[in-house]
């Protein structure tokens, strides 16, 4: 007796050389155990029903049954049980019998219908697929943490830097420090034209400066207090700002790849809160995982552990926010507001969060929209400080009205 | 979304159609099977009650090839078609309007950054069935693919045609329809792109296809032909 077997979506299936069932083992109906098999097939293990299916063939049909698989895995597994087993794929009898699948899926129970058939279908690939993605996204939380931690030290360092470089710089051109704010462009003076009696319209105007600013510049450097540096002093002071920028192109190049990367590992989160603020809270948390298990409550403070801690000893004023105050939506709003909108906030991030990590579902469009219309409604609603002695105002009133 | 001034069949191909604008101008599209969503930044237009998605020529290569007339589109409704190199879904999710809530489109892709673009085109499209999978290996989806009408190939690899054949033998019935798209510069750049196409449609022949018709894609796609076969077991 020669038999073709295989392994399919709904169970482990027995087809004879004329195409009829002969045996089939069909699997429970439950999501997860389906992806379990899935995967399981996918990586050329037998599954449970096809190992159950290979034992009930040998009880009915004895030892000198012959089979047909279509890979080596399971071949290998019937030879071990020592079956006459052939190697063959794409054979007329599978072929035809994968043509009837939805129709064998109705026939062994399976399901009901075979337009259930087409439901079950997408979602048992939806399931896979997303289960698939999440493990290669496993450790990638780990390379973004990095990347942020990586950024957080730039901009520490370039901070440090700059304040070196005005300091260090003002001996020659002090009033430079007032007329530049911006650390990157009065790194670029430095860098590119050096001696502030180089600097002319031209080569400011070339780095990005306006005609007015430009002015601005010249004008006080040729009437500048400061030091007369020879070029042999200036050099060291060049150099430090060349680092500054190539800390800024890392910085940049650093972002770009962060915010790729953000996007796979946790694509609801980013779609929230950006990636940077997204990595942020990853790495507060330490992973993903930890981060998808946290409760909105412990979200909300995640970068404030020195304030809570101290309101714990002090039983003073818990803090309302840690570092998901950097969102911008609650540093740009009144202080009284603050509290509301990072609670909603840390509420979606903490949805967001275990979606980002169980199911990969994106859901974040959703919950954008949630948020934006929550935030309007504490806009609305709170609009006014809340006043100091609200409550025993409030009483009088009521005492009047009786 | 865009009025329509008018809108007819595309013939001789079924269920893509011509839609006329205001300004005179018109776009190929199909009839989007779900209705106020898109998938890439394409137009959408109203038409009576129908909505109908523009399909790009320049950003899916069997459109340009249904513009550059390309013998026959044996996509029809209620196919089940195999797509290998899905991408995030662009031609894919076009199929997927073509083949309609009787069809499937089982896409594979294995790239995982694409494949999270794809499966949420898939999310919202119960015909397009996402697998995160390396084509090369047709058995590892052979549990959940039926036997299909045809094969929709575009994973801009070298050995394009070794690895449909291998898909057709565990999927493809006898009859069915193959469109490949060549992507020549990147199998081999030294060699003119006409000795590709021949070299692959050699190893097309051998595996069992019959060539029916190849279409150079330019202007709208200038490194690219399009292969029309059937097979026969
Ligand atoms: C040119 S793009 C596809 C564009 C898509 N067909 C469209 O028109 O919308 C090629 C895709 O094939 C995928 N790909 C390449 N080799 C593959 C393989 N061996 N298995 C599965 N997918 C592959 C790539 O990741 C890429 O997304």
């Amino acid at each position: 007796m020669r038999l073709f077997l295989t392994d399919t979506a709904i169970g482990a299936f027995a087809v004879d050389e004329n195409g009829n069932v002969v045996l089939k083992v069909v699997a429970p109906n439950d999501i997860n155990k389906l992806v379990e098999r899935s995967l399981s097939i996918e990586n050329d293990v037998p599954t449970e029903e096809f190992k159950k299916l290979v034992n009930d063939l040998i009880t009915t049909y004895g030892k000198d049954l012959e089979v047909v698989v279509e890979t080596e895995g399971y071949a290998k597994y019937l030879n071990e049980l020592g079956l006459k087993t052939t190697l063959q794929f794409g054979n007329d009898v599978i072929l035809r019998f994968r043509s009837e699948l939805p129709k064998y899926a109705v026939e062994s129970g399976f399901i009901s219908s075979s337009e259930e058939y087409k439901n079950f279908v997408h979602m048992l690939a939806l399931a896979v697929t997303r289960s698939k993605l999440r493990v290669v996204a496993q450790k990638r939380d780990l390379l973004a943490i990095q990347a942020i931690r990586a950024i957080d030290d730039i901009d520490k360092v370039f901070n440090l830097f700059a304040s070196r470089l005005r300091e260090w710089y003002s001996i020659h051109f002090p009033e430079l420090d007032d007329l530049v704010k911006e650390h990157v462009d009065y790194a670029r003076i430095v860098s590119e034209i050096g001696s502030r009696e180089d600097i002319n319209e031209k080569n400011l105007r070339k780095l990005g400066f306006s005609e007015g600013r430009a002015k601005r510049i010249i004008s006080a450097a040729e009437r500048s207090l400061g030091a007369e540096l020879s070029e042999y002093d200036i050099e060291p002071i060049q150099t430090l700002a060349n680092i500054m920028l190539e800390l800024n192109n890392l910085r940049d190049g650093l972002t770009q790849y962060l915010s790729s990367l953000m996007k796979e590992v946790a694509p609801n989160i980013t779609e929230l809160v950006g990636p940077l603020l997204g990595a942020r809270l990853l790495s507060l948390a330490g992973s993903l995982e930890t981060l998808a298990k946290l409760p909105a409550s412990t979200i909300q403070v995640l970068g404030a552990e020195k304030a809570l801690f101290r309101a714990l000893r002090t039983g003073g004023k818990p803090p309302k926010h840690g570092v998901i105050f950097q969102y911008p939506e609650i540093h740009k709003a009144p202080r009284w507001q603050r509290g509301k909108i990072a609670r909603s906030l840390a509420t979606k991030l903490a949805i967001a969060a275990k979606a980002d990590y169980f199911t990969g579902r994106f859901i974040a469009d959703k919950l954008k929209k949630a948020l934006e219309e929550r935030i309007n409604e504490i806009k609305t609603l709170y609009a006014k400080p809340p006043p100091k002695t609200a409550k025993p105002e409030r009483r009088r009133t009521q005492k009047t009205r009786k | 979304m865009a009025e329509a001034v008018r809108v007819y069949e595309y013939s001789p191909y079924k269920d893509v159609y011509v839609v006329e604008l205001d300004d005179g101008s018109t776009r190929l599209a199909t009839k989007n099977l779900v209705p106020g969503r898109r998938v890439y930044d394409e137009w959408l237009f109203k038409f009576g009650d129908v909505e109908y998605r523009e399909w790009n020529t320049y950003r899916s290569k069997l459109a340009a090839a249904l513009l550059k007339g390309i013998k026959e589109l044996s996509i029809c409704r209620g196919d089940k078609v195999l797509y290998l190199g899905a991408g995030s879904g662009t031609t894919a999710s076009h199929v997927s309007d073509i083949v309609g809530l009787e069809g499937r489109v089982y896409a594979v892709e294995f790239a995982p950054r694409v494949m999270r673009e794809l499966i949420t085109v898939a999310e919202e499209r119960i015909n397009l069935i996402p697998i995160l999978a390396d084509a090369r290996f047709p058995h590892r989806y052979r549990y959940l693919v039926e036997t299909v009408d045809g094969i929709y190939c575009d994973v801009a690899q070298p050995e394009q045609a070794s690895l449909v054949i291998l898909n057709a033998k565990y999927f493809l019935k006898s009859g069915g329809y193959l469109y490949l798209a060549i992507k020549a510069r990147s199998i081999d750049v030294t060699k003119e792109p006409d000795e590709i196409y021949r070299r692959e449609i050699e190893t097309l022949k051998r595996g069992g296809f019959e060539v029916i018709d190849v279409i150079h894609l330019d202007p709208f796609d200038k490194d690219h032909a399009m292969v029309y076969a059937k097979y026969v077991r």
